[in-house]
Parts: C-alpha cells; structure tokens; sequence
C-alpha cells in the first residue's frame, strides 16, 4: 500500500542567480519546495520580484557537497607566505621600472588591453 | 560530535567550557558563526525563538494589510499593497529558512512551526494582532509600524550569526520601499479633506499604545520574561528595548508633528537634560493579553492561517513523494 505522507512535501533548495551576463552566479538563500520546477517558481515569486534576474539555478541541498565546519576552519587558515603566487611579492618592481622612466604593467593596465592598435 | 538534545546551557558548560570559550572569542572578534558550526544551546535557542517570532510575524503582518487590498482608493495604490503584502511573506519564507536550519538538531521543521503558530507556543509580533478599520490604519502600518520594525532590524544588521544578517540584509532593502509606500499613503491624508485628516489623527490615535509597545518593556520586571540581555551578549543586537523605543520616537515624532498630527498622550516631550522621550507607559499587562492571543483580531487571523493549512493540505499530499508502507 501507498501512503502520502505530507512531511516529505518540503525539500531544501538552496538558491543561485546571475544578474548579467558578466557578472557571476551567486548564491542568494535556501528555501523549501516539493520538486525542482516548483523551486524554481518559487525563486522568482519569493524572492526575485525586483532586481534584474538573467538566470537562476535551484539545487536539491544534499547535491552540494560543502565544507563542513572543522573544513572550513582548517581550509581558510591559509599560510601567509605565499607572496610569490600574487602580486603582492613583486612589487619591487614599480620601483625599478619607474626608475628606467618607464610605468609598472599592473593588474589595471593589463586587463585594460581589449584593444589595440588597427593597421 | 555536540549533543544538542534540547538540553539547557548550564548541563553542558564544564563539557564545552573550551568551545564555549573560542565561539565567545568568534562572537566577540565579529566573525559570523555559521548553521553547521559549534554554538552553545542558549545562542540556538535564542536564535530559534527571536527569528521563528520575526518569520511568522511576516506572515501574520501580512494579514492586517491584505484585507485593504480588495479596498484599496485606487489601482496604483491596489497595487502597491499588493506588492507589500507580497514582500511580506518573501520575508517570512526567508526567515522561516534560517530558524528551520537551527531547529533540525531538535528535529523540528516547517510543519512544527506552523503547528506550534496555531496552537499558541510561537507568538507574533503585538501590532498584527490590532485591527485595520480604516486606510488610514493601512497607512499607519506602512509608515509607523514597519518604521518601528526597521529600528529592530537595522540594528541588528551586523548580528553575529550569519545566515540571520544576511536575511536581515535583504528584507531591509525592501523595507525602504514599504515605508515610502506608507508615507505616500500617509501624506496623501494629511493633505487631504478634513475628513481624511479626522481618519489619520484617529487611525495614530489607536496605534499609539502598540507602537510604544512595539520595542517590548523596559527591563525583565514589567512583564517577567525579557531576552534583550541575552541577545546583547552574543551580539545578536546592539541596543536595549528603551533604546531602539527612544531611536523610534527620535525619528518619527518630529515627522508625525510637522504633518500636524498628535500623539494621544499630553506629557510627551523631549528632555534636553537626560536626551530622550518622555512618555506614559503603555498598559503592559494588555501587551501580554495580546501577544498571548487575546488581542481585538488573534483568533481571526490565527483562523484564517489554520483555512489556509487546512485548505492546502491536499496539495501537501499530493506532491509529497510517496513512501511504500507494507
């Protein structure tokens, strides 16, 4: 025999969407729902009634494999000797370069460079 | 692993002394503590109490306005309100998430929630157990009650514990646009007819008392149970009862007397000396009467929150996944 047991009606959902095109998706709230298309309905009329909407994804919360507690602790606590993966360990060079008269190529100046010259 | 068992804070102190210790020091430090992590029993269930009140206090809000919504002057206003009142249960959805997540070690969900609202364990917010009679009174709850509602919650927009601040983030964005749709209703009034006027002043009239109780009593002893001193010390919110009342008046009154409005009790003043709002207390054994379902509309909304679980049921049924029995 089948029985309907209305306690298994919610599941949890945790919710993401993406503004524009450029912009990332993100992770907006959780909320409960009874399958996946309902979710969705539900991420829009809930909490989706204003701001710019381009995408939204639902996802069943036990899909996510996340970082439990302790994870998180032990994750985060990065060593803060890692200068020479970033920037940050070579910024001598501004110096150097300003003395040679020329300007430093930095993170600005290189993600500036959509264009160049046409022949 | 913790054992949250329901079990008071004092049982497990020597036990977790240690954890104890480093979630003081997170608190303290401004770190946001999380679902998953470490928190003594008293923080959860303080948490539990304070956010299921707020959540179902959205929903029950939502009550007291959707009956002017068929009523509305006009279709920009019916609109409006519509949209508020949808706002409204966007935010107990919202909120009802974050107290369920710290409800689960106790195996309590949703449907505990709704269940301890209709059987009288989960207490709403004071001010949607009054009545609307009038637009005014739509108005008023647009302007002064969710006016009030944003002093409690901006204050506790850097709370400690994560999942609350970032829900409190959201609905306070929104409520900006509620208090505006409020004060658009309100001035309307207040420029208008005599008789729009008369409603106004009448409507401030009646709301006055739950307004001031609004922030609850001053200290534990003026109605025997108080939580304020609790959710200070583990940075849930920064200030008292009398000092988000006294923010409230700070703001509000002087907007309520440039529109030639009155507040129904004479001795209300300011006093340069001590900085802050005289006032007569309002009557706090009528607050508990009300906030314990014995206000002018308790049973009406609490009723027709029971139709609608009661109505819905059926839809729970159905599109619950099904379990094979033997």
């Amino acid at each position: 025999m089948e029985k309907q047991n209305e306690s298994n009606f919610y599941r949890e959902y945790e919710v993401f969407s993406k503004k524009n095109e450029k912009s990332p998706i993100q992770h907006q709230f959780s909320l409960l729902a009874p399958n996946d298309d309902m979710a969705l309905n539900m991420a829009q009329e809930n909490f989706m009634r204003r701001e710019k909407v381009l995408d939204v994804w639902v996802v069943p919360r036990n899909h996510i494999r996340s970082m439990n507690s302790e994870e998180r602790l032990q994750w985060t606590n990065r060593l803060d000797n890692k200068d020479y993966r970033s920037t940050k360990g070579y910024g001598y060079l501004r110096k150097k370069w300003s003395e040679k008269e020329q300007g430093m190529l930095d993170e600005k100046e290189i993600m500036s460079w959509k264009e160049v010259k046409k022949s | 692993m913790y054992n949250y068992g329901g079990t008071l804070a004092a049982d497990n102190v020597d036990e977790d002394k240690e954890k104890y210790a480093r979630f003081m020091e997170r608190v303290e430090a401004g770190e946001k503590i999380e679902a998953d992590d470490w928190m003594p029993d008293e923080y959860r269930q303080t948490l539990i109490k304070l956010i299921s009140m707020h959540g179902i206090s959205e929903i029950m809000g939502a009550l007291p306005e959707k009956e002017w919504v068929p009523k509305a002057p006009t279709v920009k206003r019916k609109l409006g309100i519509m949209a508020k009142v949808q706002d409204e249960m966007g935010h107990g959805q919202l909120l009802l998430r974050v107290a369920e997540d710290l409800m689960k070690p106790y195996g309590k969900n949703r449907e505990s929630l709704m269940e301890d609202l209709l059987n009288g364990d989960l207490k709403f917010h004071n001010v949607f157990h009054m009545p609307t009679r009038t637009w005014a009174d739509a108005g008023m709850v647009g302007w002064l009650v969710d006016g009030a509602a944003i002093i409690s919650q901006t204050n506790m927009l850097d709370a400690s514990y994560g999942p609350y601040q970032r829900a409190l983030k959201r609905i306070c964005q929104e409520e900006v646009f509620h208090a505006q749709h409020g004060e658009a209703i309100i001035m309307a009034l207040a420029e208008g007819t005599k008789e729009q006027r008369r409603i106004l002043q009448e409507s401030l009239n009646n709301w006055w008392p739950s307004l001031l109780m609004f922030f609850g009593p001053e200290s534990a002893s003026t109605t025997g149970s108080s939580k304020q001193e609790v959710t200070t010390k583990y940075r849930i919110r920064k200030s008292s009862n009398e000092e988000l009342r006294q923010a409230f008046l700070d703001k509000y009154l002087p907007r309520v007397f440039s529109l030639g409005l009155t507040v129904p009790d004479e001795t209300v003043h300011y006093d340069e000396e001590k900085q802050r709002w005289i006032y007569q207390q309002p009557d706090w054994n009528e607050f508990k009467q009300i906030i314990s379902n014995n206000g002018p509309r308790s049973k009406e909304r609490l009723r027709l929150r029971e139709i609608a679980y009661e109505n819905n049921r059926w839809v729970r049924q159905a599109l619950a996944p099904q379990v094979v029995v033997s």
